[in-house]
């Protein structure tokens, strides 16, 4: 079979030659009226690749600027390409030719001549069903054992998302590794702060604020986690999982940049703007005796966005 | 007789008098077991004629294009996250710790020549044949051009549809800016947010809990083999079937659903889409020259416990973030269980909206009880309702658009945030049905019309 079957393109020359009829066969009269259109468009197209080609050579050695580089680049393609786009359409005015679709479905009997012959050829491997039915059966083994090739691809979360690096009495350090003490926002604002020695823990930040004025609502079964007007939240937003790394200090509240949730800092964290459905989990603090902020314990539930078995 | 007119038209084609080509066709016959028959009758293949079927084109050519810059970007990226410590010539980042993945972006942008321009090309290409792909698919829908025999094709090119998409987001994601690597953080949250499988799923992907440290090396052969491999084959099955049934045409005279009019391959449209690829190339490079995309070095190398305001992914992803952020944080708790609200706009919304526009020619076929063949196009107005429901999906996803950058849009225009995400989350009902059906009633008169006068 070629693949030109019901392909039988017709011009003048087929039309007149007595090829098989072609309904509405023939050659249409041109789109474009009038005599050959003028060359010098193409022409100007060519000439603008030709320049442009050379100002990119030279654009290039001279190490010129990305505008100059790329813009002789796109004249010399642009020229080139509107020159023969122009000269296209100039020649498909030229000749218009018309042929049939290819059309299976006014001849059945094809149709049906090739469903014979497959179910002929698919006949001689069922004959033997219980044996085809086995071939299913087998392939289909085969290919389910290969699923657990996907368990090579990382480890199971495990309890990894539910713990991060804080512990009993771990000291907070800023990024730099600087032990926090209670002197530390003195002025107001906020820190970011990690484990001490886990300062690459992306689980374990948190921000820490100062409410010294009584401000904050402590939380039910909270109430000894914010020493000192001290208090911790997990930096991880509880929507999708960014920094929420804006600190708004009139309206004390933390905003994610991302898709603008909003954490009440005064009220546990929770979310009082944005798509964010969970409040911040806080992080229990204690003040050593040397005057270090410390962490009571780890989070109590886990930090960052809720997934299936968080509850 | 046969070589003749092959001769012909290649004559015509490269204006050659003589025995080359001749002499080339022999070879050619001779090399495909007599197949001249079939180059002859190929050569002379028919495409109608119409601006609308450039959109299709404009999409393979940024393939193409994105394989010739993507080989040469290849050359200089280092798909790993070792920590490096800067030292090119961008002096604000100079002593900075990063990737060396960031870190080789920043040299092929600044460092390497013409590195900037073929990087702003290919991103460029990738946001102009997403688009393509689209509006391609709109025109597709609005003129029926998915009917039988073409049911099938319109499941490959939607299919490319998709993955075009995600290779994109692949793309964005490995320069390993803060942008690309946000970007990463909020794929990983919503893969953990699929029911029972998705904390185990992003662990799998993503080979550990996120941040992890080889995820960029796992997402380069995806992005430069994988889904390369798989567009360019779900584009041959595209064109190998575009070419065998031939393209649909608008009516016409002379043309209807046995007959197809129009230009030959050779000479006539070979020459145009020859030029059509290199006005696409040229636009590109323009593009790439003129206006800056994605200036990787101002966001800086991605940690995680930075985050930026105006953070926006693609164009093409815009819908989903913008479903993200106005769906609300309804968090389900469900005994010891948990329903991220996340998982609704970003898992089950895409589902919602693909798999009806997946099966759309055979829904469309039940619904107007049509399996009849059809090779010639209809006009939106001939199908008022058909009308009605593209223009109100293509409203529903442009309020998502707006709504994926509500804060630029906030700020820029002065609104108050919240009332426009509450704005927004009313359109996102109420804007699609009224679309739709100011469309309906436009193009149910403009058909009526057309009955009455014939114009």
């Amino acid at each position: 079979m070629e693949v030109a079957d019901g392909n039988a393109v017709t011009d003048r020359e087929l039309g007149t030659s007595g090829g098989p009829p072609v309904p509405d066969g023939g050659r249409r009269p041109p789109v474009r009226s009038g005599g050959t259109p003028p060359g010098w468009p193409a022409a100007v197209g060519l000439l603008a690749t030709v320049v442009g080609s050379v100002g990119f050579v030279l654009a290039f050695v001279t190490s010129a600027s990305n505008a100059w580089l790329g813009g002789s680049l796109a004249a010399a393609l642009l020229g080139l390409g509107m020159a023969l786009a122009y000269w296209g359409r100039d020649l498909a005015g030229d000749e218009v030719i018309s042929g049939p679709y290819p059309a299976p479905h006014d001849d059945p009997p094809r149709a049906a001549a090739l469903g014979g012959d497959l179910e002929q050829s698919v006949g001689v491997i069922t004959r033997r069903g219980a044996l085809a039915k086995f071939l299913v059966f087998a392939v289909g083994v085969f290919a389910l054992s290969q699923v657990v090739i996907l368990g090579a691809l990382g480890p199971w979360p495990g309890r990894s998302l539910f713990v991060t690096a804080w512990r009993p009495g771990r000291r907070l350090v800023t990024i730099d590794g600087e032990p926090v003490t209670r002197d530390v926002l003195a002025g107001g604002g906020s820190l970011v702060a990690f484990p001490e020695g886990h300062t690459d823990a992306a689980n374990s930040q948190i921000a820490l604020f100062h409410f010294s004025g009584g401000e904050l609502k402590l939380q039910p079964g909270r109430e000894t986690w914010s020493p000192e007007g001290f208090v911790a939240y997990s930096r991880i937003c509880t929507h999708v999982g960014c920094a929420v790394s804006q600190y708004l200090d009139e309206a004390k509240v933390l905003a994610c940049p991302c898709h603008q949730s909003t954490f009440d800092l005064l009220d546990g964290a929770k979310p009082v703007a944005g798509p964010a459905g969970r409040p911040l989990p806080q992080l229990p603090l204690a003040i050593d005796k040397d005057g270090y902020l410390v962490a009571q314990r780890d989070f109590t539930e886990p930090v960052g966005p809720g997934f299936w078995d968080a509850g | 007789m046969s070589d003749r007119r092959l001769t012909k038209s290649l004559r015509t084609a490269f204006g050659v008098r003589r025995s080359p080509l001749r002499r080339g066709a022999g070879y050619v016959d001779e090399n495909l077991g007599g197949g001249s028959r079939l180059l002859r009758d190929e050569l002379r293949h028919i495409f109608p004629d119409s601006w609308a079927f450039f959109l299709g084109e404009i999409a393979l050519y940024c393939f193409i294009l994105l394989v010739v810059t993507g080989v040469f970007l290849a050359l200089f990226f280092r798909a790993s996250q070792a920590e490096v410590v800067y030292q090119g010539s961008y002096q604000p980042l100079v002593g900075v710790p990063m990737s060396d993945a960031y870190s080789s972006v920043l040299d092929l942008s600044l460092d390497v020549r013409a590195g900037l321009l073929v990087r702003q090309v290919h991103h460029w290409a990738a946001l102009v044949f997403v688009g393509a792909l689209m509006i391609h698919l709109l025109r597709m829908f609005f003129t029926g051009a998915y009917r039988r025999p073409r049911r099938l094709n319109w499941l490959f090119g939607f299919t490319l549809l998709f993955v075009v998409g995600f290779n994109g987001l692949m793309g964005y994601s490995l320069p390993d800016d803060l942008l690309s690597g946000t970007g990463l953080r909020v794929a990983y949250s919503i893969t953990e947010s699929i029911p029972f499988v998705g904390p185990t799923m992003a662990s799998l992907l993503f080979g550990g809990e996120f941040p992890t440290t080889g995820i960029i090396a796992r997402i380069y052969p995806v992005h430069v083999f994988l889904l390369p491999a798989a567009i360019a084959g779900l584009l041959g099955l595209h064109l190998g079937m575009l070419w065998l049934q031939r393209h649909t045409q608008f009516p016409g005279p002379g043309r209807d659903d046995r007959t197809v009019v129009g230009s030959p391959m050779v000479p006539a449209y070979a020459l145009r889409t020859t030029g059509y690829l290199l006005l696409v190339a040229g636009v590109l490079t323009a593009f790439g020259a003129l206006l800056q995309i994605n200036p990787v070095w101002l966001y800086g190398p991605y940690t995680a416990w930075d985050s930026t305001t105006a953070a926006q992914p693609d164009w093409y992803m815009g819908w989903l973030e913008g479903a993200v952020r106005l769906f609300p944080g309804w968090d389900i708790q469900l005994g010891s269980f948990v329903l991220p609200a996340v998982f609704w706009p970003a898992v089950v919304l895409p589902g919602l909206i693909f798999t009806p526009l997946l099966l759309w020619p055979w829904l469309d076929g039940m619904a107007l009880r049509d399996h009849g063949f059809h090779n010639v196009l209809t006009f939106p107005s001939e199908r008022p309702w058909r009308a009605a429901l593209g223009a109100g999906f293509v409203t529903l996803l442009s309020v998502l658009l707006v709504a994926g950058g509500d804060d630029v849009f906030a700020s820029a225009f002065g609104l108050s945030l919240p009332v426009l995400i509450r704005t927004l989350q009313v359109l996102v009902f109420v804007a699609p049905p009224l679309v739709a059906l100011f469309s309906y009633l436009v193009a149910r008169r403009r058909s009526q019309r057309w009955l009455a006068t014939g114009r």
